[in-house]
């Protein structure tokens, strides 16, 4: 079972935006799983009016607080407030997950419509090429992106981006495959249209709510992956406030400060429950099967 | 790298993953102890009677795949040396050196030829008794540039392997080619261990040497054994055996430990969270190497801004040892002030800058780095480099200083960081002898210089030291060499931490120190009589 | 389909080639080399030589790799740089070892995920599908870390049961690790297990709604009947089918997961050698991985065949 088995039951709508906006309407999962996601957003945009203390502030006599109306949330090792420093910590993963996500997916997007169009010698090199990099473990492309290239924001976004082009590469290609013999794009070719304006006008709206799809289903992987490589040092460098790095530096201190740990990984899963929301509910609104295919 | 070393930093191996997965599995251990920050540390090991026998269980981070037991080699398993090996001289609880395989020792007055009696009641676990001989090719092997031991950088401009030999059986000659009064100290170098004569080719997994314990069996970055040596010299050890288990990743040594799978963490600094909730548990605890971790912040001084001098004062000026202090080791260890001999070592001296932000922003105002912004890197390989980071930057803030954090992945951060950037957190073992430290972190050229600072000023100081057999006046230059190196350096040490070190609350008399551990002594309490 | 098997194969070799030759090119952007891996803060210039010149490292990165290739191809993986064991059996061990928690991990996730999987297919919108479909939600949001983490701390530290971490090298025998392989396993199945569950639901729910089952039924079959007969054959193949094409992905957790259990797989000798720049080791692995990965591929193709005659007449094979 490849790409090709991704199936695409109901004849795709035109126009792209519609297709989009009215699968989130007529799905309630992928509404509140929106929502969720607003919310988050919101917060990491007005998160300095929330709160009165500056989430990079350390008062060491204050160290380890427990729970009170001073610290909502109590204290970490270093006597930040960790609900500041949750509020704010969304920051960093929303704007590395989004500007990954949308990166990785738009690049696979252009790159699998084309190749789905092209065919021939171009279609072999390229699915040779997303082939051999699925086949190497995605970890090993990762810790070798960032031991190359060092940390920092737009590594990571890089980084997340080599990892997850070639999924969206495939699943996409196989999508416009199914577009391609069609009549329309037939006769857009004998109409002699040129290559990019058949894949922009054709191709493209036909793929949106596959694509839509994956763009929810990778942000919420993304999440996850960014979370985890600041965790393991790669992403955010302290202090900033990050979920990830938050729960890396206060886990130890799980029995003296709970809240230092929970907050952060209760944010971070909420956040990643609303991509998951959204992209089940956009994936049965279309019928795309969103787990019965490969190529992560 | 993940290993004591020269250079004394170990590390965890897989440490980028590391540091991140573990999740303080300990952190749960079943105590409900959430009081507050200050909840005390044990102050000292235990001590008391041991029973005679059992196994001791260590965890150890391994060195690389590459490990080996020959002691001279920079890839030795640092564990096994002091459980195998004598060295000639060793340090004691005071911080004198004293005998170890060498009984005395004797210098000429230009400090040009000693001679050290070797004991003559000592011999290798083969049943071979240990001489000079064995000694001589000990120390010229250390010297052969082939090997390239850590230890070659230190000896190698002092002598010619020629100048080593053995006036008989119990008698090692040294005649240096520059006068050193301080050579026994150099000898306490935990790649100084005394290995047979002509054992070069397999000393690497025979592991025989007349130490307290004789091997049993060793794995590189594996599991291994040693048996107690009924014949040693000082007396047979308290213990049977040793197992060594090597866990790359600290939160996992961690775990095994809160887990009773072993009952000491080697070379593992434990940071205070993580260090309260293993107190707390049940079956473990904590014990402290008093000022065991000598923290640095090394100014690259070949590196803009730190090639100007007022520039380096200006930043010593501007940060706040205390508050370094307190922020990343919670007050556990003492003030550095940016002399790199710890305060409880005999020839320290007390000589310190007064912190002064306002004097720091006008000495960089006048030397043109108003509102200095530089980066400055850290890493998970020490838990205490971060913390350590942040509050350099917060302090020295105060003299208009903008320190940007930069983190580094620790499986290249002595590859790539270390002596590259101008500007990151790291932290050596105590332990070196003074001479040694001076002469191989602050002498220029040396390969270990952190700073690569070349000072000729600094370095007539340390040849005239070397040159002094008189121990007052040879202390005064010592002294003077320390003065010389926190006014001008380029090195800050905020800090001398205490190591926490995690072990079961079986073990007693648990003694370490710079690079000196006692395997004699240390025991399991008398209680525990059972386990296998 | 001969033809198309026959074709396969020959992708099958390229897509090997590419991802060993991708690792090669990777590994060379990576920042030092083995010997001022290993050696680190005791790096002198001089200790760097001596290690290079005893590795054989003064040799051109390319020709090494050349060389390697060459080896490889009549099956001799080379020789470890760090540790100077041959790669071929250290690789086996590891693998042998690896295998062992994950096929205990992919059986016993499968079969919990599918009774789940299967109860929240039949319930269909009703309170235990909401319940499993919103555990394995949750189960999916919660990075596989917290996972291991917890796990150690409830049945290693609190109530030790298993042991915390794995204190035996590689080459223990498979009864000396058996104790330990029980952790690792069952934090590698609850994080299969929330995909897979997901999974097993949806095919449950399309094979129940299907001709085949719906003429069953009508014959009389209980619901009981039905599903062991009819939908679980065929939702499982399907499952199967994911995560036979996730192995790449899937060791990822693995490599998580033997970090934090000590546990001496090929995840955590794929950690080292990259820390090392181990070339031989990564390349082996390199290798093996993209063999499994297109051996799955190519098995799951075929299959996918076998159940589908239109897919036979086309070929028109994606990958």
């Amino acid at each position: 079972m490849t790409g090709s088995e991704l199936t695409v039951a109901g004849t795709p709508a035109q126009g792209t935006l519609r297709t989009v906006w009215a699968g989130i309407r007529s799905s309630r999962a992928a509404t509140i799983g929106l929502a969720i996601v607003a919310l988050h957003v919101l917060v990491a945009i007005a998160a300095p009016l929330l709160t009165s203390y500056a989430p990079t502030q350390s008062v060491p006599a204050e160290a380890l607080a427990g729970v009170s109306w001073d610290h909502l949330a109590g204290t970490d090792q270093y006597g930040r407030d960790v609900l500041t420093r949750v509020l704010h910590g969304g920051r960093f993963a929303l704007v590395v997950c989004a500007l990954s996500t949308v990166a990785a997916v738009g690049l696979g997007t252009v790159v699998g419509c084309f190749v789905a169009l092209r065919g021939g010698w171009a279609d072999n090199v390229v699915m040779r090429l997303v082939d051999s990099v699925l086949a190497v473990p995605a970890i090993l492309a990762l810790l070798v992106v960032v031991t190359a290239l060092g940390t920092g924001t737009w590594v990571v976004v890089a980084a997340i981006t080599i990892v997850y082009v070639p999924g969206v590469v495939r699943v996409v290609r196989a999508a416009a495959q199914s577009v391609v013999p069609l009549e329309y794009v037939t006769a857009a070719r004998a109409r002699g249209e040129r290559r990019w304006s058949i894949l922009r006008r054709e191709l493209l709206p036909n793929v949106a709510d596959v694509v839509a799809v994956e763009l929810a289903m990778r942000a919420s992987w993304a999440a996850l992956l960014v979370s985890s490589l600041s965790f393991l040092g790669f992403g955010a460098n302290p202090p900033t406030p990050d979920w990830g790095l938050m729960v890396a530096e206060n886990r130890t201190a799980l029995t003296v400060v709970p809240m230092a740990t929970l907050a952060p990984i209760v944010a971070l899963a909420t956040f990643v429950v609303g991509l998951n929301l959204a992209a089940d509910g956009l994936a049965k609104a279309w019928g795309i099967d969103r787990f019965r295919r490969d190529g992560r | 790298m993940r290993r004591p070393a020269a250079t004394g930093a170990p590390i965890t191996r897989r440490s980028l993953l590391a540091t991140g997965i573990g999740l303080a599995a300990g952190a749960m251990t079943g105590c409900s102890t959430a009081g507050p920050a200050t909840t005390a540390l044990p102050e000292q090991a235990r001590a008391g009677s041991a029973r005679a026998g059992g196994e001791l269980r260590i965890a150890r981070p391994p060195a690389s795949n590459a490990e080996t037991l020959d002691p001279a080699s920079s890839l030795c398993a640092y564990e096994y040396l002091g459980a195998l090996y004598n060295r000639l001289t060793r340090i004691d609880r005071d911080g004198q050196v004293v005998p170890d395989l060498a009984a005395e020792w004797d210098v000429t007055e230009d400090a040009m030829r000693w001679t050290f009696r070797i004991r003559d009641d000592v011999s290798f676990h083969d049943g071979r008794p240990c001489t000079a001989h064995d000694a001589v090719y000990t120390i010229r092997r250390l010297l052969d540039p082939d090997l390239a031991s850590p230890q070659q950088g230190v000896l190698a401009p002092l002598m010619e392997p020629g100048g080593v030999t053995a006036a008989d059986d119990r008698t090692l000659v040294i005649e240096l080619a520059t006068p050193n009064a301080e050579l026994p100290s150099l000898f306490t170098g935990y790649n100084c261990y005394v290995v047979p004569d002509g054992s070069g080719d397999d000393i690497g997994v025979a592991g025989i040497g007349t130490g307290p314990f004789r091997l049993d069996s060793f794995t590189a970055a594996g599991r291994g054994r040693v048996v107690a040596n009924d014949a040693y010299w000082e007396g047979r050890p308290t213990l049977d055996s040793i197992a060594f288990f090597s866990i790359a990743d600290q939160q996992a040594r961690t775990n095994a430990l809160l887990a009773d799978q072993v009952d000491l963490l080697s070379q593992t600094n434990l940071d205070f969270v993580t260090a309260r909730v293993v107190n707390a548990s049940d079956n473990a605890t904590i014990a402290r190497v008093r000022n065991g971790q000598w923290y640095t912040i090394p100014m690259l001084t070949t590196v803009e801004p730190f090639t100007d001098p007022d520039v380096r004062r200006a930043v010593k000026l501007a940060y706040d040892p205390q508050r370094v202090l307190d922020v990343a080791a919670q007050g556990a260890g003492d003030l550095g002030h940016d002399n790199p001999v710890p305060p409880d070592n005999p020839l320290w001296v007390d000589h310190a800058l007064e912190r002064d932000p306002d004097q720091a922003r006008a000495l960089l105002r006048a030397a043109g780095y108003d509102g200095l912004t530089v980066d400055m890197y850290t890493s998970s390989y020490d838990p205490v480099f971060t913390p350590m980071t942040l509050a350099f930057k917060d302090s020295v803030a105060d003299a208009g200083i903008t320190v940007n954090v930069r983190n580094a992945s620790a499986d290249s951060y002595y590859s790539q960081v270390w002596m590259q950037q101008p500007l990151m957190a790291t932290y050596w073992y105590t332990g070196r002898p003074v001479d040694q430290l001076l002469n191989q972190i602050f002498r220029g050229g040396s390969s270990y210089n952190e700073t690569a600072w070349a000072d000729d000023t600094f370095d007539a100081i340390l040849d005239d030291a070397r040159r002094e057999i008189d121990d007052d006046k040879r202390r005064t230059l010592y002294q003077d060499a320390q003065r010389y190196i926190v006014d001008h350096s380029g090195s800050i040490t905020p800090m001398f931490a205490d190591r926490l070190v995690g072990l079961s609350r079986d073990v007693v008399n648990y003694y370490e120190h710079g690079f000196e551990f006692d395997y004699l002594n240390i025991g399991l309490a008398d209680h525990r009589g059972e386990r296998s | 389909m001969t033809l198309f098997v026959a074709r396969r194969l020959g992708a099958m070799v390229l897509t090997v080639v590419l991802a060993s030759l991708l690792v090669f090119v990777a590994l060379q952007a990576l920042p030092g080399d083995v010997a001022t891996q290993i050696l680190g803060r005791d790096a002198t210039p001089e200790a760097v030589q001596v290690l290079r010149d005893q590795l054989g490292l003064d040799q051109p990165a390319w020709r090494r790799y050349l060389e390697w290739v060459g080896g490889a191809i009549q099956g001799d993986f080379g020789t470890s740089l760090a540790s100077g064991e041959a790669v071929g059996s250290e690789l086996a061990l590891h693998l042998r070892n690896t295998l062992l928690i994950a096929v205990l991990a992919i059986a016993g996730g499968l079969l919990f995920s599918l009774v789940l999987g299967v109860v929240a297919g039949l319930y269909r919108d009703r309170w235990p599908d909401h319940l499993i479909s919103g555990a394995s939600l949750v189960g999916m949001s919660v990075p596989e870390f917290v996972v291991a983490t917890v796990l150690v701390l409830l049945f290693s530290v609190t109530i030790p049961v298993f042991p915390a971490v794995v204190l035996d090298d590689a080459d223990a025998t498979v009864g000396q690790l058996l104790p330990a392989i029980w952790l690792p396993a069952l934090a590698l199945s609850i994080a299969l297990a929330a995909y897979v569950v997901r999974m097993m639901r949806a095919s449950v729910i399309d094979v129940m709604a299907s001709e085949y089952v719906q003429t069953a039924r009508l014959r009389g079959l209980g619901t009981g009947r039905v599903v062991l007969r009819h939908a679980l054959p065929n939702a499982v193949l399907p499952t199967l089918n994911v995560i036979a094409l996730n192995v790449a992905w899937l060791v990822g957790g693995v490599v998580v997961v033997e970090t934090v259990f000590n546990y001496p797989g090929i995840g955590t000798l794929m950690i080292d050698a990259v820390y090392d720049r181990d070339l031989p080791v990564l390349q082996a692995i390199a290798v093996l991985s993209a063999v499994v990965y297109a051996l799955c591929n190519l098995a799951a193709d075929v299959a996918a065949m076998g159940l589908n005659p239109r897919l036979r007449a086309g070929g028109r094979s994606t990958a």
